[in-house]
């Protein structure tokens, strides 16, 4: 995403940006902008998802199961959105987010409770990085999706991700040196990587957005953030050396 | 101006009283004026300076289409350039200001423009005397000068220098082209 100069952040007008953002998306069909817009209210949607967790009784649903309803609440009201009317998105947005929750924590049943959305998420990488050579040997074949996922294992330690529902991985004190070394390499190719591929990445292992609702923000099929996410991953591998 | 039918001089006159006392009843008035002269560059860019402040895509719009119609009316084309700038959105700022650039350089809009530019590119010293030379040429349209020192204010924080603003900040002709507490709220 482009950062603005200085110069150009000091006379900027925020109510203007934002009318900007969605003037561009819905009459200009600018790429882009509807990841920004996303992306500026995502924080909006996961303090919600936070607070509806806290005030329901425990029914086995996890915070990440929240997040994936709010942002879904959060895509479904950035559609519905008039921007003409007036009404500013964070108070109409809120509502849709709300209700998303509540009829996505409906939804959840004891048997779905036991899928949690991490669950979900996870099969989705597996899949993505399902070998593009059917016909290596299994065992290779079997190593290459390992690797995949151990760079994802990876993403979602380096503190890129702030995951609620898990315990603290950080490696003893023997291990820190050698695995913040590791972070800082895996950190400068994150920020190498094409446009695409590190929204991919960063939405995926940073934020829990997963495959289906990063297509909505990106415009693109399913299968192409997929893509983007076996071949972000790729990358990734190659940077850090083989691991396998 | 490029315009086939154009309101006369009385009506736009009076248009403009309207405006000055109820900014409501000025658009309305506007809109129903644009009903008949719908290619009056004139009549959108009013309605444009009506809107920023409440309806900031249909202001753009407005300002678009003013510019559209008649492309060398200079202060519309810098007020959408300037509009897009305070959007956010520097690139497209100076894409729209650059048939401004062919007015002499000595010209004040020239002066601005090319003194906006540095800002949008963080070089604010150039800025700042681009800006002031702009001042110094600019007799046609004073309002303007009070925004520009504004903006000179606050390149000079960013320098680190003394800011001295003078009367300046009651009034925000760009921000707000027809003065404060006109705009539909």
């Amino acid at each position: 995403m482009r950062r603005i100069g200085r110069g150009l952040a000091l006379v900027t007008i925020a109510p203007r940006a934002e009318a900007s953002l969605w003037r561009r998306w819905r009459y200009e069909a600018e790429a882009g902008c509807r990841e920004q817009i996303f992306v500026r209210y995502r924080s909006l949607a996961k303090a919600i998802a936070a607070r509806q967790l806290s005030r329901r009784p425990a029914h086995g649903a996890e915070l990440g199961d929240m997040q994936q309803f709010a942002y879904e609440g959060l895509l479904l009201a950035m559609e519905r959105f008039d921007p003409l009317r007036g009404i500013p998105f964070p108070a109409f947005a809120r509502r849709r987010i709300v209700g998303s929750i509540s009829n996505g924590a409906a939804r959840l049943g004891e048997l779905d409770a036991q899928h949690h959305a991490w669950r979900r998420v996870a099969d989705e990488r597996v899949r993505s990085l399902a070998p593009r050579a059917p016909d290596a040997a299994p065992v290779d074949r079997l190593a290459d999706v390992a690797a995949g996922l151990a760079i994802g294992v990876m993403l979602a330690d380096t503190g890129m991700v702030e995951d609620a529902n898990r315990g603290d991985h950080r490696p003893n004190a023997y291990e820190s040196l050698a695995w913040r070394e590791l972070h800082a390499l895996l950190g400068s190719a994150i920020e190498r990587l094409p446009e695409r591929e590190r929204s991919v990445i960063r939405e995926h292992y940073e934020h829990g957005v997963r495959f289906a609702q990063i297509a909505v923000i990106l415009g693109i099929s399913r299968g192409r953030v997929s893509q983007l996410h076996a071949s972000a991953i790729g990358r990734l591998r190659g940077a850090i050396g083989t691991i396998r | 101006m490029t315009g086939t039918a154009m309101v006369d001089g009385a009506t736009l006159a009076e248009t403009l009283r309207i405006v000055g006392a109820d900014s409501a009843a000025g658009l309305a008035r506007i809109d129903d004026l644009l009903t008949t002269y719908p290619d009056d560059a004139r009549l959108h860019f009013l309605r444009a300076s009506l809107l920023v402040g409440s309806r900031p895509i249909e202001a753009h719009a407005a300002f678009s289409r003013a510019v559209a119609i008649a492309p060398d009316f200079a202060i519309a084309r810098f007020q959408l350039g300037f509009f897009e700038l305070t959007s956010g959105e520097g690139a497209r700022a100076i894409a729209t200001w650059a048939p401004l650039l062919d007015l002499p350089e000595g010209h004040y809009l020239h002066r601005f423009v090319t003194g906006l530019t540095h800002l949008i590119h963080d070089r604010f010293a150039d800025a700042v005397a681009t800006l002031r030379d702009g001042i110094a040429a600019n007799t046609e349209t004073p309002p303007l000068n009070g925004d520009m020192q504004l903006l000179i204010a606050e390149c000079e924080a960013q320098m680190g220098e003394p800011v001295a603003v003078g009367e300046t900040s009651a009034t925000s002709f760009l921000l707000d082209p027809l003065g404060g507490g006109r705009m539909l709220h």
